[in-house]
């Protein structure tokens, strides 16, 4: 049914009831909304409100004053929420920063108080949810408030809020389903007595005009009413058009009578100038019953068109103009002074919704009537004009014309109110008809010419004007892309990558530059206005992790079919894509097999009981100097006790450390060391390869993996490109070449093993203890933090 | 003239057949589409009274052929259907008029005259209504024997007006006719010509009528 929505009225209730229901959805959805987004604050306020006691519980007075030992708890508190970024602060106010970002906003007014206080604000670009609590701290200088304030993104509150809300809000809905359900059933219980008048008028013989009987409810007596009231007007029409028929039968016999009589006259007449008379005069009956035949016929078929949607846009210049031509043709129109006013009308705007048939029977119609009733050398003026948005089609002649009282029902059927021209009474009741039938207006009048003046008065359809867009032509061409790549990677490490990227992605080449992982980290903080570059790569997981946390990287949009681990992907912004454990490289000349100790403990004994056997003999990173040195060491840290002990140990031994793993290796190789701590060991494995002599070794208890991670940073030129190069480092493919081509190893250690190296590993998978890519790796970071451990490092190597 | 009516309706064909045969023409009458069709193959008339529903083929069919075979005998549709649109169909098939039954006898005969005046006027070189002869070949026209002295584009309208008789011509219809492409003349300087050429053809019964806002439609006034 393509009925418009009024004409069912189950469906007008319906909708006006699901309109109801929908308004109250949209009421309940706002209190529901509010409710969510408290619902998933207070959730994640829990986190902030923890991790700021556990800062502030490790917060004391030392010898420069108020310090913090930042937890690792904290962090961890806040990696619950595995996706927003962290921004922290830690300051005494209105006197110092302590450490952390000390640009973080706070309200104006707000003081840190014992209560945790949450408020949200925008720091750079992104809004944060910020708790806001403070300690008093009793000190030398007497007491003083020390405050803490955490934020986070709160893109997680918004999911777990929209997320709340859709629940709550399909339980609604699907309860706004079930009223509308009872409400349909109402309604249809409720128009059964329409369905029974409905049935009632079915049943009934097209002849039966009786008018419906029963008692209708209250609320359809009008409708009730109404049908009958209809009925009760059929019934007059029906009455009206047997009037017609009788009407037509009367005239159409009479005329025929008379016709008949005049000629059975002359048949009887008895000499021939009396039988001439009658012949003559049944001529002009003849004539008579013609005409009357004719234009009942073009009445019924006015009407009968009328009925019908003959209605198309027509244009009434043209119409009329072939009508007028047309009559011209007629031999009694030569002495007629017959003239046509249009030209104000332009192409166009002459289209009407018309039926050309109609028109040109009710045109040839008035101008018939002017003949008819006029003297033979009368005037007849046709005028075309528009005005507004109807056009008047204007017939005017210099006839006797119709006296002003007559004029209303001039336009009845069998009207005719001139005896002397005989009229059928029809020609006005036929245009009548038709400008009933195209919803014009017929007005009738005295015309300048003296004679009638008929006026049809229709609406016109106006050109609308359509506008074609010029849509610009998208300048097209292949152009050579350049993917600019900064990495803390060597590069003939990374090549057989970068090769295979450029192989399978034709017309783009990779412009690969190489970074320490440090100068990196700085140099992506120092852009300024420079472009970034289109992907950062660093084995230095919590550099990375920093810059992502600053919001400095854009998600990417990885292939359902890669799926890195959960530990090697955070914020869908950073993944890592190689499995890099720390190894122990060994001189097998200096360290037997057999004494290689089993865990880190085990280490420290063996290092302090072979303390001069070892001395100036042990290399490990200079964690100063090295990202993924520091990172190693800050893990081993959050091992256990044990790290710092054997750093002491280490320390004592007089322990030498280095730049970077090859430089250890080769030290070893060369045999000035016995052995190498926490050495990257894909670096590590593919030296050792080559020097026999070197063995590898991994600790029983645990061994750390760091993964190369890679982003996209916010601005890159080449967004699209980028994330196809990250899919391709993580892709089936590019981890196949990681583990095959390059010395790293892949993400997912994939049997058969082919290296030594991949062998060793797969003794031991349990041991591995792969650093997650989480908020936790800043820690150690802060500037304090950080200060504090390479102060305790230093120290415990004796430095 | 000699004249053909195809009508199937024995007792309308009769008395059509009377009324022109008593104003002098000779007529020959088929019942049937096929037949006519065969007999306008083989003879020529002056005009062909054709009436539309007929036994065999169609009036329109009849008059299609007629007209594919390149013949332009003048036509004059009959038909007892009052739907315009047939009308034109009728027109459109190469009809010259069409009239609606019942036919008044009087502008039947009006209307075959003025077809035979406009074939005739084309047919031959000599054109003669009353006191107006015009030489088409010799570019002439005299008026009870006297030269009218028309000017070449005169000469010209009166020829279009006689080969268009009894159809209505609009002023631009007329420039186009006169003028060449090039000349792009004013609307004013054809109803300068036609005032003109009017004055010249008084007294005779060929009548230029103007229909304002319309065009002009020439008739013999003789034909009353």
């Amino acid at each position: 049914m393509s009925d418009p929505a009024g004409h069912s009225l189950q469906r007008r209730l319906l909708v006006s009831m699901a309109a109801a229901f929908a308004i109250l959805l949209i009421l309940i959805s706002a209190l529901l909304w509010s409710y969510a987004r408290n619902a998933a604050d207070r959730t994640h306020d829990l986190l902030l409100a923890g991790a700021a006691l556990a800062i502030l519980e490790r917060v004391s007075e030392g010898p420069e004053g108020v310090t913090v030992d930042l937890p690792t708890s904290a962090m961890e508190i806040l990696s619950l929420n595995p996706v927003d970024r962290v921004q922290y602060r830690i300051f005494i106010p209105g006197e110092r920063e302590i450490t952390g970002a000390g640009d973080l906003p706070v309200p104006p007014g707000a003081e840190p108080e014992a209560t945790p206080a949450f408020f949200e604000r925008d720091y750079r670009g992104a809004l944060f949810r910020f708790v806001l609590q403070g300690r008093q701290l009793a000190g030398s200088g007497g007491r003083q408030w020390v405050a803490v304030q955490i934020g986070q993104t709160v893109e997680r509150r918004r999911a777990q809020q929209l997320s709340f809300f859709a629940t709550g809000l399909a339980g609604l809905a699907v309860l706004s389903l079930i009223g509308l359900g009872f409400v349909w059933v109402a309604i249809r219980t409720s128009l059964s007595p329409l369905r029974q008048i409905a049935a009632d008028l079915a049943q009934r013989e097209p002849s039966d005009l009786r008018e419906v009987e029963g008692a209708p409810p209250r609320e359809i007596r009008g409708l009730f009413d109404a049908i009958n009231g209809f009925i009760r007007s059929l019934r007059r029409s029906r009455s009206l058009t047997e009037t017609f028929i009788a009407d037509v039968a009367h005239q159409t016999r009479t005329s025929l009578s008379a016709l008949q009589g005049h000629l059975s006259l002359a048949v009887d007449a008895e000499d021939y100038e009396k039988m001439r008379s009658r012949v003559l005069k049944a001529d002009r009956q003849a004539a008579r019953t013609v005409r009357l035949t004719n234009q009942l016929l073009a009445n019924a078929m006015v009407i009968h068109r009328s009925d019908r949607a003959s209605l198309r846009p027509t244009a009434l210049k043209p119409l009329v103009r072939d009508v007028l031509a047309e009559s011209l043709r007629d031999s009694r129109m030569r002495r007629v002074s017959l003239s046509f006013v249009g030209e104000a009308v332009a192409e166009g705007e002459d289209v009407i919704e018309g039926d050309s048939v109609s028109i040109r029977e009710a045109l040839r119609n008035l101008i018939e009537n002017a003949v008819r009733h006029g003297p033979p050398d009368t005037a007849v003026a046709i005028t075309l004009e528009g005005a507004g948005d109807r056009i008047r089609l204007r017939v005017e002649d210099a006839g006797p014309g119709i006296a002003e009282a007559d004029l209303p029902r001039a336009t009845e059927r069998f009207t005719s109110l001139s005896q002397a021209s005989a009229g059928s009474g029809l020609g006005l009741s036929i245009v009548k008809a038709v400008a009933d039938g195209h919803g014009a207006e017929l007005t009738l009048a005295r015309s300048r010419l003296g004679g009638l003046e008929a006026t049809l008065i229709f609406r016109r359809i106006l050109a609308a004007l359509l506008l074609a867009a010029c849509l610009p032509l998208a300048a097209g061409g292949a152009r050579a892309q350049t993917l600019v790549v900064h990495s803390a990677t060597d590069a003939p490490a990374i090549r057989p990558l970068i090769e295979a990227f450029e192989a399978r992605t034709p017309g783009v080449a990779v412009d690969y530059v190489e970074f320490q992982t440090l100068d990196l980290h700085r140099a992506m903080l120092d852009l300024g206005d420079a472009a970034p570059p289109d992907v950062v790569i660093s084995s230095a997981m919590d550099l990375q992790v920093d810059l992502v946390n600053r919001g400095l990287a854009r998600r990417i949009e990885l292939p359902p079919q890669i799926v890195p681990p959960p530990w090697a992907a955070w914020r869908s912004e950073i993944f890592g894509f190689t499995f890099e454990p720390a190894v122990m490289i060994y001189d097998r000349q200096a360290v037997s097999p057999e004494e290689l100790p089993a865990s880190h403990r085990d280490l420290a004994t063996f290092v302090r009981e072979n303390e001069d056997r070892f001395r100036g003999r042990i290399g490990t990173y200079d964690i100063a100097l090295s990202g993924v040195g520091y990172l190693y060491a800050t893990q081993d840290s959050l091992q256990g006790p044990q790290a710092l002990r054997l750093f002491e140990v280490l320390g004592r031994a007089d322990v030498r450390t280095f730049c970077c793993t090859s430089e250890m290796v080769a030290a070893t190789a060369r045999g000035e060391l016995a052995f190498v701590f926490n050495a990257i060991g894909s670096y590590a494995a593919a030296q050792a390869e080559a020097e026999p002599h070197l063995g590898l070794h991994f600790f029983d208890d645990y061994n750390l993996v760091m993964s190369r991670t890679a982003f996209v940073p916010k601005g890159a030129r080449n967004p699209e490109l980028a994330d196809r190069f990250v899919a391709f480092l993580l892709s089936e493919e590019g981890q196949r070449i990681v583990a095959a081509q390059t010395p790293l190893l892949s993400l997912v250690p994939s049997p058969p093993a082919e290296r030594e190296i991949e062998r060793r590993i797969h003794e031991r998978l349990g041991a591995f203890v792969p650093i997650r890519l989480a908020p936790g790796l800043l820690t150690y970071l802060d500037a304090l933090k950080r200060k504090d451990f390479l102060d305790a490092w230093e120290t415990s190597l004796g430095r | 003239m000699r004249m053909l009516l195809v009508e199937d309706n024995d007792d309308l064909a009769e008395t059509i057949i009377d009324r022109l045969r008593a104003e002098g023409h000779s007529v020959d009458r088929e019942r049937d589409g096929d037949e006519a069709n065969e007999l306008l193959r083989h003879f020529k008339f002056d005009i062909v009274l054709l009436d539309v529903n007929l036994p065999g083929r169609s009036g329109y069919e009849v008059l299609r052929s007629l007209r594919n075979r390149a013949d332009e005998t003048p036509v004059i549709i009959l038909t007892a259907r009052s739907q315009i649109d047939d009308r034109v169909i009728g027109l459109d098939a190469g009809a010259d008029d069409y009239m609606i039954k019942p036919v008044d006898f009087r502008e039947l005969s009006a209307r075959c005259r003025v077809l035979a005046r406009r074939r005739a006027g084309a047919a031959s070189n000599v054109f003669a209504a009353g006191s107006l002869v015009f030489d088409r070949a010799a570019k002439r026209a005299t008026v009870d024997g006297r030269d009218a002295q028309m000017r070449a584009r005169e000469v010209q309208l009166l020829e279009i007006m006689i080969d268009n008789m009894g159809r209505m011509l609009t002023k631009e219809d007329v420039a186009d006719r006169l003028y060449t492409f090039e000349e792009a003349p004013s609307l004013n300087a054809v109803e300068q010509l036609v005032t003109r050429l009017r004055r010249k053809l008084e007294g005779t019964p060929l009548v230029i009528k103007t229909a304002r806002g319309l065009g002009y439609i020439a008739y013999l006034s003789d034909d009353e």
